[in-house]
């Protein structure tokens, strides 16, 4: 009893001391990491929240001072005003002569000017009223509108058409490593270059190929100027980052289909379910999980557009990233851009952990 | 969409009055036609989707500027006058002689090659102690290393911009360094998935045999990751040549710094007019054309590691 007693005490010395080196190796590899981490990840995010809350300039003299929360509050500032009718000179309202619709005054009259001045972001009809969204910094709320609309809409299209190309490249047939060979084409061409490209492709002469397509289809006279006008300039970003990332989508939904077991097919064939419910009660709860991650992953990075909107768009529309860099770069507001990246921060952040807790991702592991 | 099935679908028979076996035969038949010319006409239309847009680069390569301003476009080059089909090489002989595209062509495999070997190096420590080591602190290291994967670059813009000035870093190694942000916590994440599975027993044998730790890592698990350090690698590679914002904001001030993503954002011709899209186009074609062999060169391992980082991330 003594002996063994003697004998283990040694020995689980001996283990935990190889447990500890165990422990100290462990802490030496993870050091230069975890060093890295912080020192471009942690401690810049660090600063850019402080100097958000100063009016900090790059390459000025001006003393920087502590704004406290005044980049934030001129970034974010809403109001909602409704337009009165336009009045003539015998106070009748006005009619448009050409759509028959009363007019309003113009939104410039009806936003407030002091203590800050407001800028149009929109004007909507609502309940038979004219209101006008009013904004201190109507490009910067105009810019988390649009990257909103483009995120929505580019994710929408990517699953659609990422799943429909997946379930027809998940058949049997000849010439399938062909196909999806040309998948990673898209993928691996850069963004900058994909932009360029797509770029000249909507030029907004009959040189560009969408405005011989258009022409020919009837829709115009072959000089729709896509990128510089509002109403065509979203639809564009969406159609040349769907074209980018959709054959991603597809690859990883490939493999997630590859993972559900044939026989499941077969059994439901024998039941005699028609291919809808297959993939109703299949294809899709099994796909689920697949769906989940590439929906996060693509999500965020659609919230954080950035080499699309600057390359096709430059200062003709912003997304969240964009307006940033501009606010840093041309017009050397570091503090103001700051206050935006913080803001872009916490709209990625909040997305992510509602997106994790919503899709349950947390408990799958 | 999965209607479209090609011929193993089987068609279920309808009972609608008499219809002889012959002629059911036959039509079933004609609907397995038919369904396999709607899926052909799909597979079509999904590769003109998927690589129209590079033919078009290419096609609007090999025109000169006349033909470029021709209207409406063709969809071949083709003499203004004649209509001839005729090609030049004239924009690939410019991109050639163009400095600015030639150094950044440089400069980018600087950058890519540095990121992609400090990021394994890093990365393959980081994944050995989490995926193979026991320590207090693992989960939180692990949750903190995933929740990198998701960090907005443009968050610490400013804050590394102004560490960057502050200091004087050049440009180069700025992006080398900042380039972590987003290549090294997914190498980690793979490679710690990856160290996962590799047997413990090969390291207790090792340990048994009077290996130290490091020691079995460095001569026994090394050697076997090395399938997953070259898909890592790859795709750290692509996502470091990929990189735009933090080389634009970087080379602001240092032009010659350039990578190949800002130089073909901000290219402009050796005669500066308007802007030469032909001479883009080449210089297009020219960097997207190895980055394609490369992707399908390793196509397996790309879409495996895809599929490791982001299916079961």
């Amino acid at each position: 009893m003594a002996a063994t007693t003697t004998d283990k005490q040694p020995r689980r010395k001996r283990q935990s001391m190889l447990a500890k080196g165990e422990q100290r190796l462990a802490y030496w590899l993870l050091v230069p990491t975890l060093v890295i981490i912080l020192a471009i990840a942690f401690y810049p995010l660090g600063s850019v929240f402080y100097s958000s809350l100063t009016d900090d300039t790059f390459a000025s003299e001006t003393e920087t001072s502590f704004v406290g929360l005044q980049n934030y509050s001129e970034l974010l500032s809403l109001t909602f005003v409704e337009l009165d009718p336009a009045l003539d000179d015998n106070g009748q309202p006005v009619i448009n002569p050409d759509t028959g619709e009363a007019e309003y005054q113009s939104p410039v009259e009806a936003l407030p000017r002091e203590p800050r001045r407001y800028r149009e972001v929109f004007t909507f009809g609502l309940f038979g009223s004219q209101y006008v969204l009013g904004a201190t910094d109507a490009d910067f709320i105009l810019a988390i509108v649009d990257t909103l609309v483009f995120t929505v809409s580019t994710i929408a299209l990517e699953v659609v058409i990422g799943l429909g190309i997946a379930l027809v490249l998940n058949q049997p047939f000849r010439g399938r490593g062909v196909m999806r060979a040309a998948m990673l084409v898209p993928w691996a061409i850069l963004t900058a270059v994909s932009s360029r490209i797509w770029e000249w492709m909507f030029i907004d002469t009959r040189a560009g190929f969408f405005n011989v397509v258009f022409q020919n289809l009837g829709f115009s006279d072959g000089q729709t100027p896509f990128l510089a006008d509002e109403s065509f300039q979203l639809p564009a970003a969406i159609i040349i980052d769907v074209w980018k990332t959709t054959p991603f989508m597809a690859l990883l939904l490939l493999a997630g289909l590859a993972l559900i077991p044939d026989e499941m097919y077969e059994a439901a064939e024998v039941d005699g379910a028609s291919k809808w419910n297959q993939f109703k009660s299949i294809t899709f709860p099994l796909l689920k999980p697949t769906l989940a991650v590439a929906l996060v992953f693509r999500t965020l990075d659609a919230l954080r557009v950035f080499d699309l909107f600057q390359i096709v768009f430059a200062q003709r529309k912003y997304s969240m990233a964009s307006f940033a860099y501009y606010e840093l770069i041309d017009r050397q507001r570091l503090g103001y851009s700051s206050a935006a990246s913080v803001v872009i921060f916490f709209m990625i952040t909040i997305f992510a952990i509602f997106y994790i807790r919503g899709l349950g991702l947390a408990n799958d592991d | 969409m999965t209607d479209v099935t090609a011929g193993n679908t089987i068609a279920t028979p309808k009972p609608q009055g008499v219809v002889t076996e012959a002629e059911l035969a036959s039509r079933r038949r004609r609907r397995r036609i038919w369904n396999k010319i709607g899926f052909w006409a799909l597979l079509i239309l999904i590769a003109v989707f998927l690589l129209f847009p590079f033919y078009w680069a290419i096609n609007s390569s090999l025109k000169t500027e006349p033909q470029l301003r021709m209207t409406p476009a063709t969809f071949i080059p083709r003499d203004p006058g004649t209509g001839d089909i005729s090609i030049t090489w004239q924009n690939y002989k410019s991109a050639f002689q163009n400095d600015t595209f030639i150094t950044a062509i440089i400069n980018s495999t600087i950058v890519a090659v540095s990121v992609t070997i400090i990021a394994l190096v890093i990365g393959s420590f980081a994944g050995f102690a989490l995926g193979k080591l026991r320590f207090r602190g693992k989960t939180p290291s692990l949750y903190l290393i995933l929740s990198m994967t998701m960090f907005p670059q443009v968050a610490v813009l400013t804050g590394l911009y102004a560490v960057i000035l502050n200091f004087n870093i050049p440009a180069i190694p700025s992006m080398i360094l900042s380039y972590m942000l987003f290549t090294l916590p997914f190498t980690v994440w793979v490679l710690t998935a990856f160290f996962q599975q590799l047997p413990s027993d090969l390291l207790q044998s090792a340990q048994v045999d009077g290996a130290t730790p490091f020691q079995s890592f460095r001569m026994i698990l090394l050697p076997l990751t090395a399938p997953a350090l070259v898909t890592t690698g790859l795709l750290a590679f692509i996502a470091a040549v990929n990189e735009y914002l933090f080389a634009l904001t970087f080379t602001t001030i240092e032009p010659s710094a350039r990578t190949v993503p800002v130089a073909i954002a901000l290219f402009t011709g050796q005669v500066a007019r308007q802007e030469p899209f032909g001479e883009i186009m080449a210089a297009a074609v020219l960097v997207t054309i190895p980055l394609i062999a490369l992707v399908l060169i390793f196509q397996k391992r790309i879409i495996g590691g895809l599929t490791a980082g982001a299916v079961k991330g």
